[in-house]
């Protein structure tokens, strides 16, 4: 495990559930345990200087009393979205971004949640697959938490990687910032789980993203579990629009591609970064001195604060080129940006999200239209 | 102690100035917290063009995030020429007071202010008759390029349309940097 914890909180009616024993088994000495009539209340923000930062130390074992699969919680009519389905095990994340938007997602309850019941996602699952059994899906963990941290603790991919590996119709991506695959290489996801690292360059990550694994140590994780049959992916995003981002991406770029040939990549994912006035106000409040928190960001459209349209969609460009130019098609799409950005960056308007959703899931391209109308 | 005489004579008068402007407490705060000399150079900077109090939070905002991207203080945000020759140039108080917070949005937001002039060169450089005028977004926060037309019979219509298909390669030129071509 490479994140400390100041405590473990476990509900009491949960304390003999297979999640509650492993972590008990594999929790450093030390840690004290605690347990509790009901884990949302442990979960809420204590008193102190950073109730957010505090709660990331806190692990809570708990039942979910609510769905664990939802609809992607950035989709929106005015997006052109990925069709991503979301798997709730966990919420928050031991790592520390400046930029985070859990900053002010999970403000009332910031401690690290992981639900004990999580079996009953997989019940959800069966019952999705059932409902719609020609369409395929693809469902990530990775949004309210980083889908491997901690996972030396819980386990939890022992579960789900079996499980995936048995269906046809579902792909399980994992998303993550760190390098804790070691679970990962013991397990044979037969084509069905895919691994993706939010990638960012040395810069962001030294000044951003704290207790994060570097940049190279995620690119060469994402080799190592490529090796063992895993599918890759790589999410740029958030893109920070610094002086000097261009030069950046475009190397981090080129280092994955060094070590990874682009056919062998499922996808690439691109969003500029994207903050409510809120979650600008708390991320400052918690990172004063961050200047990567203080871009040429302006209000846009969907009332976020984002890189000014030209500036942000340039990076995109640069990007997109750049595996564009990689020697194989490298499937790509925009995340949380209108249609007629995707359409300027690739060249063709993206296809519905359920569409989108099920090429991703399978490897295929995104767009289809020949990119000869790209402006 | 001269020196602690003077931080409190100082302090003195920036709270004696926030008082009468009804300053929030937090920007006060903000203002107190910055180093001698920026307090200094900024009290007498908002009293010489006469700041009004959104321009004072304008303002303390935008110089706590330029020292932030800059790694600079106040003080020396504040002796850029650009900044400090508002104060001496002629003109009225309101007038020297907004040409400052353009300037400071200018230093915040340096790549932003050169694609904007940029566009709108491009847009004057179309010598559009009066009656139509294309306006950017916002800050460019969209890539919607907004064409008004005013018309008040068919002949102005027929007048503006045939204006905007002779200038029609301009514009889409413009549509095209303002959606993040190299020219930005």
């Amino acid at each position: 495990m490479k994140f400390d914890l100041d405590a473990v909180i476990i509900e009491q009616d949960e304390r003999d559930s297979p999640l509650a024993r492993r972590v008990l088994a594999a929790l450093a000495p030390g840690v004290p345990v605690q347990y509790v009539a009901d884990g949302r209340e442990a979960a809420r923000p204590r008193p102190g200087a950073d109730p957010f930062g505090a709660g990331k130390r806190r692990m809570v074992l708990l039942r979910r009393r609510a769905p664990f699969l939802m609809g992607c919680p950035a989709g929106s009519a005015q997006f052109a979205c990925c069709g991503y389905q979301v798997m709730i095990l966990a919420s928050n994340c031991p790592m520390d971004c400046s930029y985070c938007f859990l900053q002010e997602f999970v403000a009332d309850n910031p401690a690290f949640q992981v639900y004990s019941n999580y079996s009953a996602a997989f019940d959800e699952i069966d019952r999705m697959i059932h409902s719609a059994p020609a369409r395929q899906f693809r469902i990530g963990t990775g949004e309210l938490a980083d889908s491997l941290a901690f996972d030396t603790l819980t386990g939890l991919t022992r579960d789900l990687v079996p499980f995936f590996a048995a269906r046809q119709t579902v792909t399980l991506e994992l998303k993550t910032k760190t390098d804790e695959i070691d679970h990962l290489l013991e397990l044979d996801p037969r084509g069905r789980v895919m691994v993706s690292w939010t990638l960012s360059p040395e810069r962001v990550w030294r000044t951003c993203e704290h207790r994060a694994a570097p940049p190279a140590a995620r690119i060469a994780a994402a080799r190592k579990v490529l090796e063992a049959g895993y599918r890759v992916a790589f999410h740029f995003d958030p893109i920070l629009a610094y002086d000097g981002a261009e030069r950046d991406y475009a190397a981090l770029i080129d280092n994955l591609l060094d070590v990874i040939a682009p056919a062998r990549i499922a996808f690439f994912s691109m969003g500029g970064l994207r903050m409510t006035p809120a979650l600008k106000s708390a991320a400052r409040r918690r990172f004063p001195a961050d200047p990567m928190l203080l871009g040429e960001d302006v209000l846009a459209r969907d009332g976020r604060l984002r890189a000014f349209t030209p500036l942000r969609l340039r990076l995109y460009r640069i990007l997109a080129e750049r595996f564009e130019r990689a020697g194989a098609p490298v499937p790509g799409y925009l995340c949380m940006e209108a249609p007629s950005v995707h359409e300027r960056v690739f060249g063709a308007t993206p296809p519905n999200p359920a569409t989108l959703g099920a090429r991703l899931a399978h490897g295929r391209s995104p767009v289809d239209a020949p990119k000869d109308s790209r402006q | 102690m001269p020196n602690r005489d003077t931080a409190r004579n100082l302090d003195d008068a920036i709270r004696a100035l926030a008082a009468a402007r009804r300053l929030p407490e937090s920007h006060l705060a903000r203002w107190l917290a910055m180093d001698e000399q920026s307090r200094s150079v900024f009290l007498e900077l908002a009293g010489a063009i006469r700041l009004r109090t959104g321009q004072i939070v304008q303002a303390l905002e935008l110089l706590g995030e330029i020292a932030v991207r800059e790694g600079k203080t106040s003080a020396e945000i504040l002796a850029a020429p650009e900044l400090a020759r508002i104060s001496a140039r002629a003109g009225s108080a309101p007038e020297q007071a907004r040409a400052f917070i353009d300037a400071l949005r200018a230093i915040r937001f340096p790549r932003l202010r050169q694609a904007a002039e940029r566009l709108e060169r491009e847009i004057a450089a179309l010598r559009l008759p009066r009656g139509i005028s294309i306006v950017l977004p916002r800050e460019l926060g969209s890539d919607v390029l907004t064409i008004c037309l005013e018309v008040a019979r068919e002949a102005d219509l027929e007048r503006a349309l045939a204006v905007l298909a002779d200038r029609r390669a301009a514009i889409a030129r413009i549509a095209v940097m303002l959606g993040g071509s190299d020219e930005i």
